[in-house]
């Protein structure tokens, strides 16, 4: 029996070494150590032998099962990786074929720059309001410091809608409207739509956006000012950037800056972008006009304060190096998939 | 303003160069527009002399000539001109020079002779008789310069070393726009003498009276007018500084007297009128309003019809001037005109906007009346023409001046703490500098315990209180002294309207689904309603017109964002875009009455339009049924009827009961209004609806803990019974265990009979609690059976 035992060890060992296929594996563990099995069947023959003999022969027997059953395992790993290795190399595939197209929009260039806007002043402190782009005479001109005769109405051609009724022609409006409702400390931008009757070409359109800024409080200067705007122009530009006031006139501001930043093209050496002179022009702004807070009910001699307003459309142009202002309104796909 | 360096440097010293100065006066507040350099179109021009002058072995008519340009060597040019002799010094276009007329020269051969430049006549370098004598002889520019050496830059030759400055002057310095003006600026600025000139001159022994009288009958208009008279007029061109200043401006040389009006405008700021003093009748000068029917022919020809609300200078029996704007052609000063009648008057600058706008006329003297004039510089200005006409011996003037007034200004003081000031500004300026800038800038100012006294002349009316103050002094001391300063205070994060947070979210989703956002304009075409088919009293045409619109194009304010949407779908398939998926989110105008009198609504809006291969009416549906499951709106679908859509495929969504939306595929009529061909889709939101929903806070709901059952049922129904129809009898029939209904056949055709159509439904039935039983299942499957019988569908056996 001893001699049976070792002769079905060596051709299982033999078989199993020589399986090649994960399915020759499972019939071999069926043929040996199954219900049926050789191996099994030795150890109901072992009724046949002495008390003596029975224990060791049980044991040798079961020692070979073991065997023959790590063999098997072993073999069945092995196999079964090299199929699973064999699988997975005839699946390669060309991983520079063209992605499976996923259908996810964009913002519009304009809103994903006003957003970061809105992320930056809102992180100064700033509240984000609303005004109605129809307004009235009174609230775009006349409590913006721009009486009725007065000459700075030239700067700014306005379409009008009725008597006293036009489009907006600033978000400076906004301001007003701000300062009727809230008592300072104000903070705020008030983004938004206006109009002006120029002519479309590459530069102009009769609609554009700004974001207008106001803050007022007891004791605000041109230093504050500048603070908000240094900060501003670090967020959009970067760490580097300069910000540099020059005097100018708005009817609203006095006194009133145009603020221009290091040229972001060559960093202040000079070049095309910025004619030579290394500073862009990015926005205009200045201390509240004491009569614009008098119209307001505010007393000039207890607060100040200071406005800015920024052209979204003349920001999203230079940070995308968009070429012509009228690309923003054609609203090509192949444009818009571009931001 | 445009004014020449050398005109500017006539009454300011300028020490600097013309970069330092621009960029000082940058910083001061003036803007410069441009910089030209006279002459820089001229470049590699040299004054050469010629040495030798051999003719040219191959051609009869070139001459070959040795030309000393400055250096050691000689140069050989090729000529064609024969008006020269050995000797002469002429222009010398060198190697790699450019002309005026743009002409690049380079060194080459002439009948294979190497040329290594041109001889130049005065036409190439852009010259008349006027800018060098000889320049316009037939030939080569003869120089009859005695000591110019050879290799001198012909700009220096001629006297080409001017530079036009256009200065931007801003609105509330009307008094910068003229040579003064921007001279006492650069005096402050560079800290440099300044010259003004104090006009003198000499009279006759005539007296004023016996030759005119002047009525200004509407002071209101005219709060100031000043005459005088000039006989015996010498007129001639006037010299050649005066033009070359003129001209420099942007204006043009006519003769001494119209010359002088013009340069002395320039000068002071205030516009001059020369009359023909012989054309006036009845000598007599009348400042009054039109009359009804009136007319004038002026200066430029044409004849204008006036009305009561328009000034006029008038003689004794018509008008003669549109006073501000522009002279009548009858008074205009001519060659052979012998007696002046010399006006410098104040007038209203509304009115004068107000006229020159009706009549269509701007003029450089209309333009600085509506900027706005100084009423004692009137009588300055005046006196500066007279001192020219009597140093350019332009004619003799009579002793004696008309000047009607209701009373001149005087200075006013403004009271202002320092400390008022510098807490505007932020920046520590001692005491002592900003009383002295201030007065620098003739702004007359004391200081008395920290209280500055200033007296303001009325030709700086801006400057009306502390900010202005403070401008002026911060303008001058250096805006670069300005640091920033964090922001002060609790600085909390900023918040934002509850409209925007939505409206983001909304596009976040739209995004996410696929759709572009695009950017249209506010207003639309006044037909762009006619391309919708909209009936004639639909309330869409109650649309706001613009009153001064750019065009027809973009003449109404929009009612709704659809047109534009069509617009851009268009677009996009016109170039080609195969598929899209695009939305806006904007305003609509709503008036409340028109024509309008109030603010109209402007209410939140948004248009989809999505087209392409794989998209139809119910991949928009499933847009919308998104955006409102985003919004927490209860939805109902009905039919609608918009005149812009497909009869048959288009639906209104209520919201909450409220009406929210249309969507639809595009009328193909309307389609083929915008050159669309195929089929596109459009969905029109009131997003004021929309936001306006109160959402009801998301609340878990527990994963379910057993299974579902499916059970699919196939019915027969007549073919106009809805879908919905069936599903809404499902749900009442499976009750609370209903999980989802899923529609998965609809079918027409064999087997099914006319009129009829078979629908398939997969139901899925739950319970929270328990396994379903099998009665539940089968009570369930009766109901549904029993409720689908009832609306006329009948389960398929």
């Amino acid at each position: 029996m001893k001699e049976q035992l070792e002769a079905i060890k060596q051709t299982a060992f033999e078989a199993v070494k020589n399986a090649v296929s994960e399915k020759e594996i499972e019939d071999l563990r069926v043929k040996y150590l199954g219900k049926k099995g050789e191996l099994t069947a030795l150890l109901k023959q072992m009724g046949g032998l002495s008390p003596e003999e029975r224990p060791k022969m049980g044991q040798l027997v079961n020692e070979a099962k073991s065997n023959v059953e790590n063999l098997i395992s072993k073999k069945a790993e092995e196999l079964k990786k090299k199929a699973t290795e064999l699988k997975l190399k005839a699946e390669t595939i060309d991983i520079t074929m063209p992605a499976k197209e996923q259908k996810i929009g964009k913002l519009h260039p304009l809103n994903t720059v006003l957003d970061d806007m809105i992320d930056i002043f809102q992180s100064m402190g700033f509240d984000v309001l609303d005004g109605p782009e129809v307004e009235t005479d009174h609230y775009n001109f006349e409590c913006l410091n721009v009486p009725a005769d007065h000459p700075a109405r030239d700067m700014q051609d306005t379409f009008y809608l009725g008597e006293n009724l036009l489009l907006r022609t600033q978000t400076s409006a906004a301001q007003i409207r701000t300062m009727e409702t809230r008592k300072p400390p104000i903070r705020v931008i008030c983004p938004g739509r206006v109009f002006r009757a120029d002519e479309v070409d590459a530069t102009h359109s009769p609609v554009f956006h700004q974001i207008e800024g106001l803050v007022v409080d007891k004791g605000i200067t041109m230093c504050d000012l500048k603070g908000v705007l240094e900060q501003f122009a670090h967020e959009i530009y970067g760490k580097d950037t300069n910000v540099k006031f020059r005097p100018s006139f708005f009817p609203f501001t006095e006194p009133s800056v145009e603020v221009d930043v290091t040229c972001s093209e060559c960093g202040g050496k000079g070049c095309r972008v910025c004619k030579g002179s290394g500073w862009i022009e990015i926005l205009g702004a200045g201390m509240v006009h004491p009569n614009v807070l008098r119209s307001c009910g505010i007393d000039p001699d207890v607060y100040s304060g200071f406005a800015f307003g920024i052209g979204l459309d003349r920001l999203t142009t230079t940070r995308y190096k968009i070429s012509d202002i009228r690309l923003l309104f054609e609203n090509d796909k192949r444009f818009l998939d571009q931001f | 303003m445009k004014i020449s360096l050398n005109t500017l440097k006539y009454y300011v010293d300028i020490n600097v160069s013309v970069k330092e100065l621009c960029d000082r006066m940058t910083l001061a507040g003036f803007e410069i527009e441009s910089i030209e350099q006279e002459g820089e179109n001229i470049k590699n021009v040299v004054a050469a002399r010629i040495v030798k002058i051999t003719p040219h072995e191959d051609s009869d008519h070139l001459q070959v000539c040795q030309m000393d340009v400055g250096k050691d060597e000689l140069v050989q040019i090729v000529t064609g001109a024969q008006n020269i002799s050995e000797g002469d010094l002429v222009p010398a276009a060198l190697d790699d020079s450019y002309l005026p007329n743009g002409m690049h020269i380079v060194a080459g051969k002439l009948r294979g002779v190497p040329s290594n430049g041109m001889l130049c006549s005065g036409g190439e370098l852009g010259l008349t008789e006027n800018d060098y004598k000889g320049a316009e002889v037939n030939g080569i520019l003869i120089l009859h310069e005695d000591n110019c050496p050879t290799g001198t830059d012909m700009r220096e030759v001629l006297g080409l070393d001017d530079y036009i400055i256009d200065f931007k002057i801003t609105a509330n310095r009307p008094d910068c726009n003229c040579f003064i003006g921007v001279a006492k600026e650069i005096s402050v600025v560079l800290g440099t003498e300044l010259r003004i000139p104090k006009p003198n001159f000499k009279t006759t022994d005539e007296k004023i009276g016996n030759y005119i009288d002047v009525e200004v009958k509407n002071y209101d208009l005219c709060p100031r007018y000043i005459g005088r008279v000039v006989r015996n007029l010498r007129i001639k061109p006037s010299p050649d500084w005066m033009q070359k200043s003129i001209i420099a401006s942007g204006m043009r040389p006519i003769n001494n007297i119209v010359d002088i009006t013009n340069f002395v405008m320039l000068e002071t700021g205030q516009p001059m009128h020369a009359f023909n003093y012989d054309d006036l009748e009845g000598k007599k000068i009348i400042v009054r309003n039109a009359k009804e029917g009136e007319s004038i022919t002026t200066l430029d020809g044409n004849e204008y019809k006036l009305n009561p609300d328009m000034l006029v200078i008038a003689d004794g029996e018509k008008p003669s001037c549109l006073a501000g704007i522009m002279g009548g052609k009858e008074s205009e000063i001519e060659d052979d005109t012998k007696n002046l009648f010399l006006e410098s008057a104040k007038f209203k600058r509304d009115n004068i906007r107000h006229t020159g706008r009706a009549l269509g006329i701007r003029t450089e003297a209309s333009g600085r009346y509506e900027k706005g004039i100084d009423i004692i510089n009137v009588e300055y200005a005046m006196n500066r023409a007279l001192e020219l006409i009597d140093t350019l011996d332009a004619g003799d003037i009579v002793d004696g001046v008309i000047d009607r007034n209701e009373g001149l200004p005087t200075d006013r003081v403004l009271n202002v703490k320092t400390d008022d000031i510098l807490a505007l500004l932020g920046v520590q300026i001692p005491e002592k500098e900003i009383v002295s800038i201030l007065n620098k800038l003739q702004l007359k100012t004391t200081v008395n315990d920290g209280m500055l006294t200033v007296n303001v002349p009325s030709i700086r009316d801006d400057v009306e209180g502390r900010a202005d103050l403070a401008e002026e002094v911060m303008r001058i001391y250096g805006y670069d002294h300005i640091v920033s300063t964090p922001m002060r205070g609790d600085v909390v994060r900023g918040t934002l309207l509850p409209e925007r947070i939505k409206t983001n979210k909304i596009k976040k989703l739209l995004c996410g689904l696929g759709a572009y956002e695009i950017a249209t304009y506010s207003f639309i075409s006044s037909n762009a309603l006619d391309t919708l088919n909209l009936a004639e009293d639909d309330e869409r045409r109650n649309a706001i017109k613009l009153l001064n619109p750019l065009g027809d194009e973009y003449s109404v304010l929009r009612t709704q964002l659809t047109t534009n949407m069509l617009s851009v779908l268009a677009t996009n398939i016109n170039r080609k875009v195969l598929s899209g998926r695009f939305f806006e989110i904007s305003k609509r105008f709503i008036p409340k009455s028109l024509p309008l009198t109030e603010q109209p609504d402007e209410l939140p809006t948004m248009s989809i339009g999505i087209y392409g291969d794989d998209e139809d009416f119910f991949t928009l549906k499933g847009i919308i049924e998104e955006l409102m499951s985003l919004m927490g709106a209860h939805t109902q679908y009905e039919r609608s009827t918009e005149p812009y859509l497909h009869p048959g495929r288009q639906a209104l969504v209520k919201a909450n009961n409220i009406p929210a939306c249309v969507f639809g595929e595009v009328h193909p009529s309307v389609a083929e209004n915008y050159g669309i061909e195929q089929r596109v889709y459009v969905a029109e939101i009131k997003l004021d609806v929309l936001l306006g929903i109160n959402k009801r806070k998301t609340v878990f709901k527990p994963l379910p803990k057993f299974p579902a059952v499916e059970r699919d049922f196939a019915f027969l129904c007549d073919k106009d019974i809805s879908v919905g129809t069936l599903e809404q009898a499902i749900t009442k029939g499976a009750g609370r265990l209903l999980e989802k209904i899923k529609l998965f056949d609809i079918y027409e055709g064999s087997q099914i009979p006319e009129g009829k159509k078979s629908v398939a439904f997969s139901v899925f039935l739950r319970s929270a609690d328990a396994t379903l039983s099998d009665e539940q299942i089968e009570n369930a499957t009766n109901n549904i059976i029993d409720k689908l019988e009832k609306v006329g569908a009948e389960l398929r056996k």
